[in-house]
């Protein structure tokens, strides 16, 4: 019983903590690829930016991740 | 007999293959604890060290020996060529343009060393995971934690030695509080100063090791699952099971899948170790520019 609980509360630990970052995610690319498509003379630069930002966002869900094995 | 009954098994298998165990005994009972024991992850490691250095010794030493050539006055040999040297030279004016862009044209070619490691060390690590059979470094949370905690010194370090102690513990308050109102200073500063300092010394390390461990650990998994899948519905594996066409249809299209994932997980080997040494590099800049916000 005990057990069949936690397993419920790694799977939603993990799959709450991807909603957050997913979104994020998705809005940091979607913005990224319209200033390319803008100035694709700075695709360079806003790739560089845009996987920064990716990695920040990406914190949060890899903390949930983490708590998934912690628990 | 189900072929979907053996797959628990499978994937303790598979688990057990993952897990951190003394070289020599491959199916030693027990994951490792102790520190100061060499186990899989560490050897692949090693062959990780000695595969990079080596290719990189060969080129540095075949432009040396151009180089020669050159003084002496052959012109058609002053250009360094071949498919290997090409692809190594175009990798560290990568790394040294990154550099420059991120940290800046007077403090970025210091850390180019570093942050070359920091890339080449990762992306043969990674490639060499995926071999059959092959361990990546950031496979295991060891592993990742030693790179973090590489980077991490480095920029506390910069942090310090660029601004001094109090001057790197300043430049945690955005400026603009440290000119308010006394209490608000206070108030507001702190709560700041706390926020910062958790997510400057604590969270930065931690993520940078657990983003490269997370990424690779679940690609393993994800391509070690598609793996056991093909060899339980292929009838040829498992004498016990009976050969039938769906069978063979799940197998044939896990099989592609493992195709499919196993191009990503290249894919995701070179990002790792791109995300990996852009992060220290930005880490780096933000201890290098301190003071200036």
């Amino acid at each position: 019983m005990e057990a069949g609980l936690i397993a419920i509360g790694k799977g939603l630990a993990y799959g709450l903590a991807a909603i957050g970052p997913g979104v994020g995610i998705g809005i940091v690319g979607g913005k990224a690829l319209e200033a390319m498509a803008r100035q694709p003379e700075m695709a360079g630069r806003i790739q560089t930016t845009m996987f920064i930002a990716i990695a920040f966002t990406e914190a949060l869900a890899l903390l949930g991740f983490v708590l998934t094995f912690l628990l | 007999m189900n072929p979907m009954e053996l797959l628990p098994e499978k994937i303790a298998e598979l688990v057990h293959e993952l897990a951190v165990l003394p070289f020599d005994n491959m199916h030693y009972e027990h994951p490792v604890v102790s520190a100061f024991v060499l186990t899989n992850y560490v050897v692949w490691g090693i062959i990780a060290l000695i595969v990079i250095s080596t290719l990189f010794i060969l080129v540095a030493n075949k432009e040396k020996r151009a180089l020669a050539l050159a003084e002496t006055g052959d012109v058609t040999v002053l250009a360094p060529s071949g498919r290997l040297v090409g692809m190594l030279e175009a990798g560290v004016e990568f790394i040294r343009n990154l550099a420059i862009d991120v940290i800046g044209a007077k403090d970025g070619p210091r850390f180019v060393p570093l942050l070359g490691t920091f890339f080449f060390l990762i992306l043969t690590s990674n490639m060499l995971g995926l071999i059959p059979g092959g361990k990546s470094i950031g496979g295991t949370i060891g592993g990742t934690v030693a790179l973090a905690l590489i980077s991490w010194l480095v920029f506390v370090w910069v942090g310090f030695t660029k601004n001094g102690f109090f001057g790197y513990m300043k430049s945690l308050i955005p400026s603009g509080v440290r000119e308010m109102p006394l209490a608000a200073r206070i108030g507001l500063g702190g709560f700041i100063f706390l926020l910062e300092f958790v997510s400057t010394f604590i969270v930065r390390p931690l993520t940078l090791a657990v983003r490269l461990f997370a990424n690779l650990y679940a690609g393993h998994i994800i391509l070690g699952v598609f793996s056991a899948f093909v060899l339980l519905f292929i009838p040829i594996t498992v004498e016990k099971l009976q050969a039938s066409v769906g069978g063979v249809a799940v197998g044939a299209v896990a099989f592609v899948f493992l195709l499919i994932m196993y191009a990503f997980e290249v894919f995701v080997a070179f990002i790792q170790a791109y995300v990996f040494t852009i992060l220290t590099a930005v880490y780096i800049q933000s201890s290098v520019h301190a003071s200036e916000h």
